[in-house]
């Protein structure tokens, strides 16, 4: 395998880190909301910290393999649009998921919180599984990662 | 950057095909996190039900879209009768994995079923350790196109 060839392969590894990192936190936090008392809540919000893991080590990964092949390949430059567009949804991918995952970590820190005390299932807590805002990050991040799977693929302006 | 030359209709076919083995990673990825935590924690019950439905309803569908959208790419590309490794290992493991998702599905059910207890845990763990890691030796190959 040439230099290109574990180049890409780097940078796909990211890929799957991130993404599929992504899929399992999501995946994670649905089972969340289905649950109804607040230690099973707790549990399952917690153990998105395993794929977040994943998310920060992928991440950074997709950014220095795929510069890096900018760099190695004539085909391409740093300049161009598919390029840029990529660079810039990374990092709204980056910042939507962090204020997400901030909002959700109050979340589950309140569901200790309530588990610690009776146990009971939460009205309040239940609305706060619900709330638009944590949700909109959460997937607003998710999108605009899949939105640079879309640009990866179809190259456009390329 | 997936694959430098590549006609644009076949984009949306490899866009699938990707996009399932990544929802497939991150499936896999998610009933292993269950699997493991179940064993030390008093929410086992509800852990066994959700690596038991997470299979069926996530793992399953996206290993379907993956294979089906990956032949439909091969048939594309035009290799006829000889396959280069690369994709030789992806059918491989494509293939074998159905057989390791049915086995984690079939003991993640049995498991659920004993409302969390037993051996079975550590089967689903263990199918389920064994399919990430191929997938993940495939990703890498597919991607690097070894000779």
């Amino acid at each position: 395998m040439g230099t290109y060839g574990w180049l890409l392969a780097l940078h796909v590894t990211g890929a799957f880190l991130f993404l599929g990192g992504a899929v399992s936190a999501g995946t994670l936090n649905v089972l969340a909301r289905r649950a109804r008392r607040p230690s099973e809540i707790a549990l399952l919000l917690g153990l998105t910290r395993i794929p977040l893991i994943a998310i920060n080590v992928g991440m950074p990964m997709t950014i220095v393999f795929g510069l890096w092949l900018v760099v190695h390949l004539d085909d391409y430059t740093i300049t161009e649009g598919w390029i840029l567009a990529s660079l810039l949804l990374w990092a709204v991918s980056g910042a939507l998921g962090g204020l997400g995952g901030q909002r959700e970590k109050a979340t589950r820190l309140e569901a200790e919180r309530l588990a610690a005390e009776d146990d009971s299932p939460s009205a309040a807590l239940a609305e706060r599984l619900r709330d638009r805002v944590s949700n909109g990050l959460s997937w607003g991040s998710g999108v605009a990662g899949l939105a640079i799977l879309v640009l990866m693929i179809w190259k456009p302006g390329a | 950057m997936i694959a430098a030359v590549r006609p644009d209709s076949w984009n949306l076919v490899l866009f699938f095909h990707v996009l399932g083995a990544i929802v497939l990673v991150g499936a896999v990825a998610t009933v292993i996190v269950l699997a493991a935590t179940a064993g030390r924690r008093p929410e086992r019950e509800l852990l066994s039900r959700a690596a038991f439905w997470v299979t069926l309803l996530l793992v399953l569908p996206s290993w379907l879209v993956m294979r089906i959208f990956g032949e439909w790419t091969r048939s594309r590309e035009g290799y006829g009768d000889e396959d280069p490794t690369w994709l030789g290992i992806g059918y491989i493991v494509g293939d074998l994995g159905l057989l390791l998702i049915l086995l984690t599905g079939g003991f993640a059910f049995w498991w659920s079923r004993r409302r969390g207890e037993g051996w079975q845990r550590l089967a689903v763990l263990g199918f389920a350790g064994i399919y990430l890691a191929a997938l993940a030796v495939t990703w890498f190959v597919m991607a690097g196109k070894p000779d």
